[in-house]
């Protein structure tokens, strides 16, 4: 492993369990849930990003505190580190309003802090994030993105002017930039899995932009040497994953992983962000497109479809806490179906071992999707 | 079913059922459009548009309550909806998705023109968006904007001070989401809404609730319970969904004129009442002989639902000068604060002293997200008031994991462990 890549990796997954170590260091952090708070915000006011993801670690804590079933390993690893005293220090708290668990996830923390449960914790906020397509709502959100701005700047002692936000989206826009030239590698024949890609366009969140440029340009460099991977090339789709162990778990098979429906990835690799006039209202627009569960289904099905053609096989997350994206599956079989492709559905956390018979169809459909990929591949 | 004690209960079905038959016949015979619309939205500009509107929960508990439900719950695990999909909201479209799956009750929900919901909860652009696309109908949907002040005793603002209660961009938010709202009725119906009778119904609305405010205090304030929870529920429900007509403000002040005269002259619902209990949560549609069942064993009395004592506190609004603005209060957070900390604990704690509850049955609805969330916090400021509460896993309209012997025995060890001690 290069050291860049190395580098990009474990930025990616140490960036949350290092919360709570260094009074001083997390003192300029924000933490949040998921990456659908602008990150060219939070840095032009001199803040550093950090979003949680699920984990194998035990949330003991949250689990006393959060029903059971309702609420992604993310949520549960946040109101953790809340009850343990680790968010005591950070800059702020920002929840995403990207799901219905993220918002309970910033009812609950006020709560805690009202009634007594939580008394060490920094302010959480929440940055809403209504998603159907009305004029009304696009007034709206640019208003909750530019009391972001005020907020953050509250936090950080520094509110940042439009050009200090355009200077960040445009070294923001060329880390992008050397992300999508990461994603290369997983088109046609990939040249790298999924379980090391998903980190390095991860770290994008976590590592400062012009940072990140250098280290993932120098990464693309090294896969760029890299041999084809010749598996059966596998999406994933339904609830969005935030870690690699199923990643993992499908290319110990065999297979490999070339995309999946995340924000931690699209998001970080997709499109360069126009300011114009108001950086404040491009960037509302730009992240009204990555907030996941609520995103609108058409939405959702449009980035899918434009995947399709480039994948053998599709495994479709649906976790316990899923109240959304099983609506879809039906529709989504059929397409499936209609186009030959092979899926399954895995009802798991996705950060959890698979049970035997998970492991079992997942052998099942890694076998039917070589199958495919030999008979159009050769 | 145990007997209906109360003579307004009965006229309560009848206009229901009456009420559905009419639509049928305006949609069928008529070709006139009609709405499918989620319980928290504002029906009044429905009716002020001449666009009548059927609430999905409501059709959703006649499934249950009709035990039609197992086959559509049956057809949509066929179809591979898995089974942590919230089942409250989606049977209505389970009924019209997957039609000969079950018998209809009252001949079925003909075809809608629309469809309306606020977008509260993941699962509803979903559902929503999928009833639409199979029955070929528009859906309209009224986003819903997160609140960040967080006032606990909302229930003391609402009235008076509804515009301190709801940030102001919040409200400017859902006020355009209603004029949009407005916007689609106005080219359904091909009417105008009036803003002056949009301000006279709610005030309409402000003196139904007024009523119920007082048969709450009726019922808190008897030595003992009146009117057992399940008729509490049919006549409020009955009302709430034709709020401030001429029917609904005239059967409320008969409900009250009965429940009144029930307590002057001591009539109880249970007449060995020992108990007073409290049901948190969405009614339970596919066994409510459940809220009676320990009545003659325990001399135990469901007092208290969210149904009725959410009518004064979650929908009176005074200062109707902007009327959409007093609207859009109401609707900006409604079942938020039913179900979230900090908004619920801290009412249901109120209304449990108020009503001098002995102890609490909460639901645990797993598949039902919005409500399933937050009920740790009620079971622990319950708790802390001295109500002791008994937890109950249950879906409100899938009786098929449902065993009601066994659900009967644990609320009757229950009373005998924590509340008879």
């Amino acid at each position: 492993m290069s050291t860049a890549i190395a580098t990009l990796t474990a930025a990616f997954a140490g960036a949350f369990s290092a919360i709570g170590t260094s009074a001083e260091r997390d003192g300029a952090v924000v933490v949040t849930s998921w990456p659908s708070v602008p990150v060219e915000i939070i840095r032009a006011c001199r803040l550093r990003l950090v979003v949680a993801s699920g984990s194998t670690a035990p949330t003991p804590l949250a689990d006393a505190e959060l029903e059971p079933g309702l609420f992604p390993g993310r949520v549960r690893q946040v109101v953790d580190a809340a009850l343990a005293g680790r968010l005591a220090h950070v800059a702020c708290i920002v929840i995403p309003r990207t799901s219905d668990s993220d918002y309970k996830c910033f009812l609950y923390l006020r709560e805690f802090v009202r009634t007594g449960r939580a008394d060490a914790m920094a302010r959480t906020e929440l940055f809403d994030l209504p998603c159907s397509g009305d004029a009304h709502v696009r007034r709206y959100t640019i208003g909750r993105t530019g009391a972001l701005l005020d907020l953050v700047g509250g936090a950080s002692g520094h509110r940042a002017s439009d050009d200090e936000l355009r200077e960040e989206v445009d070294v923001t826009n060329a880390a992008r930039a050397a992300a999508r030239r990461l994603v290369v590698f997983r088109r046609g024949v990939p040249r790298v899995t999924g379980t090391e890609a998903f980190p390095l366009l991860g770290a994008f969140w976590h590592v400062p932009p012009r940072e990140y440029a250098s280290l993932a340009n120098q990464a693309a460099e090294d896969l760029a040497s890299r041999l084809p991977l010749r598996g059966p090339r596998v999406l994933f789709a339904g609830a969005p994953v935030d870690g690699t162990a199923l990643h993992a778990a499908v290319e110990a098979r065999g297979a490999v992983v070339v995309d999946e429906l995340t924000a931690w990835t699209s998001a970080a690799s997709g499109d360069d962000i126009r300011c114009g006039d108001d950086p404040v209202a491009a960037l509302a627009d730009a992240y009204r497109e990555s907030i996941g569960p609520r995103l609108p289904a058409a939405m959702m099905h449009a980035r899918f479809e434009c995947v399709l053609d480039h994948v053998d096989a599709v495994v479709v997350s649906l976790p316990d806490d899923d109240a959304t994206f099983g609506w879809d599956y039906p529709a989504l079989r059929d397409r499936l179906s209609a186009r030959g492709l092979p899926h399954v559905v895995l009802r798991v956390d996705p950060h959890r071992v698979l049970t035997p018979a998970d492991g079992a169809r997942l052998d099942s459909l890694i076998e039917a999707a070589d199958r495919r990929h030999r008979a159009q591949h050769g | 079913m145990a007997d209906k004690q109360l003579a307004v209960t009965a006229a309560a079905s009848a206009f229901q059922k009456d009420w559905f038959a009419q639509l049928r016949h305006r949609v069928f015979d008529q070709r006139e459009p009609y709405a499918l619309v989620q319980a928290d939205v504002p029906f009044e500009l429905f009716d002020l548009l001449d666009v009548p509107a059927v609430s999905n929960q409501w059709w959703a508990a006649v499934i249950a309550a009709k035990q039609q439900a197992p086959g559509l719950l049956d057809a949509m695990a066929a179809d591979g909806l898995h089974d942590g999909l919230c089942r409250y909201c989606s049977l209505g479209y389970a009924s019209m998705r997957y039609r000969g799956a079950a018998s209809p009750p009252w001949g079925g929900l003909p075809p809608p023109r629309l469809l309306c919901a606020r977008l509260t909860c993941d699962c509803i652009q979903r559902v929503f968006s999928l009833w639409a696309e199979a029955c070929g109908a528009e859906f309209v949907a009224i986003d819903h904007a997160g609140a960040c002040e967080l006032h606990p005793e909302w229930w003391t603002m609402g009235r008076q001070r509804w515009r301190d209660l709801v940030e102001p961009h919040r409200l400017a938010f859902t006020v355009a989401a209603l004029e949009a709202l407005v916007e689609r009725l106005e080219a359904v119906s091909g009417r105008r809404l009036d803003l002056d009778a949009l301000r006279n119904r709610l005030d309409r609305v402000n003196h139904q609730e007024e009523i119920f405010d007082e048969v709450r205090g009726l019922i808190a304030g008897a030595p003992i319970c009146p009117v057992r929870m399940n008729e509490q529920i049919t006549n409020v429900m009955a009302t709430q969904w034709v709020r401030g007509s001429d029917w609904a403000l005239s059967h409320a002040r008969a409900f009250r004129d009965e429940v009144k005269h029930r307590v002057d002259t001591g009539a109880a619902a249970c007449p060995g009442e020992r108990v007073r209990l409290m049901w948190v949560g969405a009614g339970l549609w596919h066994d409510t002989d459940f809220y009676t069942a320990f009545e003659a064993s325990h001399g135990a009395v469901f007092v208290w639902s969210m149904y009725l004592a959410f009518g004064p506190d979650g929908y009176i609004r005074y200062g109707l000068d902007d009327p959409m603005a007093a609207l859009a209060s109401r609707t900006a957070s409604f079942n938020e604060y039913l179900h979230n900390p900090p908004w619920a604990p801290d009412w249901i704690a109120h209304q449990a002293r108020q009503h001098r509850i002995d102890a609490a049955v909460v639901l645990r609805p797993r598949s039902m997200k919005p409500s399933a969330t937050g009920r740790l916090f009620i079971e622990r400021a319950l708790e802390r008031i001295g109500v002791p509460v008994l937890p109950i896993e249950a879906d409100v309209v899938d009786a098929r994991a449902w065993d009601p012997a066994a659900a009967r025995m644990s609320v009757r060890a229950f009373l005998d462990e924590r509340v008879a001690a």
